[in-house]
């Protein structure tokens, strides 16, 4: 997932970007939208077939709704964003990569509020459970979820898997009784790296973020990640004492604890097909580990029949169960009736019915045909979210970077490296949350 | 592309045209003076713009981050003075003074090993016969004309780690796998700061080429004279070599050490690719990276950037000092 890593530096580096010499950095496409008169222009960073898919859709629903939209793909709209809102440069709508940009972007009044301009009753409804709330600042919502992915995700060896007979698990406590059970058959349970160059640590932090939203909840979580609630809180420790149990055990990680921090984390998946039997049978991983870059190529080839995926589970079995994603929001940046009219056209579910079934989007709809989902296993990511009580944005993204791309990652490797203890990484880590 | 590369020549050719009538502007200016002070002030006119040049790319930036270095939130609406703080903030944390300490061992092992090792191969290739010393001088050169991202990546494949039992991609793993041991992690593996030596590695098999070519060729510049002088006069090749060739390339010998040394000190993209700092690797201009880039705290980086320019400063009035009482000795 190197995109990941890039897409966090971009952020990382955006203030920095913006502060020393936002011009420098507009070049390529100088269109702007807003001048244009008859089109509505949409700004996305979003994979080309997805965006095709997107446009053809909107062409029929434009058509019919009289107006003209035009979608632009940009490279990097996190960064752009903000230097084209200093030169006076928007598009009508921009579809951005994570809240804190999104809030960002309010904060330089840029962003019109979209309480009044969709019918957030009925999106509520049909919409993933808490993906509005994502997309709001201050209670009042700007950004719409347009595409979604999903990190809650556990994956397994399909046929050796259910040749076992093991079952997916249901709670915390029932994925320990299968750690335990794979040891007893004399196997590995954990395929766990994370070894991701300048990135190393963001395994560990997609980890510690889908444990505390499980054992704290929702708000404890949106709580953590604006550092209301510390990184020494009993629920965080609690988190890490559930991670290192999965982590640090004797035999719990296919080549032992240095293997954690040594090995490249997209190498995690390999040993589950192994000839004969799997290396390790359990990895938990984001829906982009379906790519063919992660997986041996016959698997990847007959992915429905070799790959398993199932939700990394809640606490109690049936009880509150988040899952921590990543995703698209659309922004309006302009609030001309036809701006307001293409914004209500992104919010339906039909609008990624060409771009789903040639690409790795999935709609945060709940509504959407999951028959044009390109194969079960799409289906199984976007119904995990879809059965979820919460969709929660992947929480180090938001905080500030010195700790969410910065002292998250390093002591979360330090103590994965055995170089300290947990305590002391949780205390490290809340000594660097920046003072104001 | 077209447009690109027009856009190239136009720039190139509008940036030569100017520096052109700048000095032509410059040379009529002090053509309108009286003669006497025109052959006085036209070397000042020349070379203004070269100083100003500098004024404006070095002696102001530096200037502006030794005021950082006292504030805090540069940049944003909240910058204020803090005073010392961003010092005694990074002086009294137990992580920079780890990463104080792999830079003191960078200095200390890194140009020492360089010029060495430099040396070494200058003398023994010097007595090859044209055709080896060259091949040998060329495949020991080689890397220096690698980028240090690009080492990286080859040097991330010698350190490769795979658990125990898989296919080992590593050469180093590799070797250890065919002799029956375990596969280790060296890059993670930082007691007595083992890893931070294998970094160090890198940089070594980078600079030595550059040692080995400026030592080649003062050690070929030695009057044959002396050395004949010596041996007739009784010395051993050991002798010859230690009292009779390095006393004569000390110059060099000291331009090259300085010139490492002053690398090691900036040194940021090994250990940046390769680790980031983690597992105990971290050094000085890893963590400038950091606070500038990542943790956008621009105080501490400049406090860093000041205090690197201290350490730095003593090394390059050396440097002068030995280049210039040279220069009067030639």
């Amino acid at each position: 997932m190197l995109q990941r890593g890039t897409r966090r530096k971009m952020a990382a580096t955006a203030a920095a970007a913006t502060l020393a010499l936002t011009a420098a950095a507009c070049g390529g496409d100088d269109s702007s939208g807003s001048d244009d008169g008859g089109a509505v222009t949409i700004w996305m960073s979003l994979d080309a077939t997805v965006v095709e898919g997107l446009q053809k859709q909107i062409d029929i629903a434009a058509k019919e709704a009289g107006i003209e939209v035009k979608i632009e793909r940009v490279d990097g709209i996190d960064k752009l964003i903000k230097t084209k809102i200093q030169a006076g440069d928007t598009p009508d709508i921009a579809l951005l990569p994570q809240p804190g940009v999104v809030a960002s972007v309010v904060e330089l009044g840029a962003a019109f509020p979209l309480d009044d301009v969709l019918d957030t009753a009925s999106l509520e409804e049909t919409m993933v459970a808490g993906a509005l709330d994502a997309g709001k600042v201050d209670d009042e919502l700007y950004g719409l979820l347009v595409s979604m992915n999903v990190k809650s995700l556990i994956f397994y060896p399909k046929k050796a898997f259910e040749e076992a007979g093991y079952a997916p698990p249901e709670s915390l406590d029932e994925l320990t009784e299968l750690a335990d059970q794979i040891k007893s058959d004399g196997g590995t349970p954990w395929c766990l790296t994370m070894e991701s160059g300048d990135a190393t640590g963001w395994v560990a932090t997609d980890w510690m973020e889908d444990l505390v939203m499980r054992y704290g909840g929702v708000d404890a979580y949106n709580d953590w990640v604006t550092h209301d609630l510390p990184f020494t809180d009993p629920v965080v420790k609690e988190a890490a004492a559930y991670f290192e149990d999965v982590a640090l055990t004797e035999g719990n990680v296919l080549g032992g604890q240095r293997s954690i921090t040594a090995t490249p984390f997209t190498e995690a998946a390999k040993p589950m097909f192994d000839e004969g039997k799997p290396g390790c049978w359990l990895l938990k991983q984001g829906s982009f580990f379906t790519g063919p870059d992660f997986l041996p190529e016959d698997v990847y080839a007959n992915l429905d029949d070799e790959l398993g995926v199932t939700a990394f589970p809640p606490v109690e079995a049936g009880g509150e169960n988040p899952v921590m994603g990543g995703g698209d929001l659309a922004v309006l940046m302009n609030d001309s009736e036809d701006a307001k009219t293409a914004m209500n056209l992104l919010a339906t579910a039909d609008i990624g019915n060409d771009a789903a079934p040639v690409s790795s989007f999935l709609s945060p709809h709940t509504d959407f045909d999951t028959s044009l989902y390109p194969n079960e296993t799409s289906k199984s990511i976007a119904q995990v979210a879809y059965d979820s009580t919460a969709f929660l944005f992947d929480g180090s993204d938001s905080m500030p970077a010195e700790v969410g791309a910065g002292s998250f990652w390093k002591e979360m490797t330090a103590w994965l490296n055995g170089d300290e203890d947990i305590d002391t990484a949780l205390q490290n880590i809340d000594d660097s949350w920046p003072s104001s | 592309m077209l447009e690109k590369t027009l856009t190239a020549l136009i720039t190139v050719l509008a940036g030569i045209g100017a520096a052109l009538l700048l000095y032509w502007v410059l040379n009529k200016i002090s053509e309108l003076l009286p003669e006497k002070y025109e052959e006085r002030l036209k070397p000042w006119f020349y070379i203004l713009p070269a100083y100003l040049a500098i004024a404006i790319f070095v002696i102001y930036p530096a200037v502006q981050t030794f005021i950082y270095s006292f504030k805090t939130k540069v940049g944003f609406p909240a910058e204020t003075w803090t005073g010392l703080d961003n010092y005694s903030n990074l002086l009294s944390s137990d992580a920079f003074r780890q990463t104080l300490l792999n830079t003191l061992l960078w200095i200390l092992f890194v140009p020492v090993t360089v010029v060495i090792l430099g040396l070494l191969v200058a003398l023994l290739a010097d007595r090859l016969a044209t055709r080896g010393e060259n091949a040998v001088k060329t495949l020991i050169f080689m890397p220096m004309a690698i980028s240090m991202v690009g080492a990286a990546t080859v040097w991330g494949l010698v350190y490769d780690y795979r658990p125990p039992g898989r296919p080992q991609v590593g050469i180093l793993n590799g070797i250890v796998d065919a002799l029956g041991g375990d596969p280790i992690a060296w890059l993670q593996e930082n007691t007595l700061h083992f890893n931070s030596f294998l970094l160090m590695v890198m940089l070594l098999w980078m600079n030595v080429g550059f040692a080995m070519v400026l030592l080649s060729a003062a050690v070929k510049g030695v009057p044959t004279e002396t050395l004949e002088a010596a041996r007739i006069d009784g010395a051993g090749e050991r002798q010859v070599y230690f009292r009779v060739v390095l006393p004569q390339i000390k110059g060099t010998i000291v331009t090259v050490f300085i010139t490492v040394l002053i690398g090691v000190m900036k040194v940021f993209d090994i250990v940046f690719v390769m680790t980031n700092g983690n597992f105990n690797t971290n050094i000085i201009g890893n963590e400038f990276y950091l606070q500038f880039f990542n943790n956008n705290n621009q105080g501490a980086a400049a406090a860093i950037a000041v205090m690197l320019m201290l350490a730095v400063i003593p090394i390059m009035i050396y440097q002068v000092r030995t280049f210039r009482a040279e220069e009067a000795g030639r």
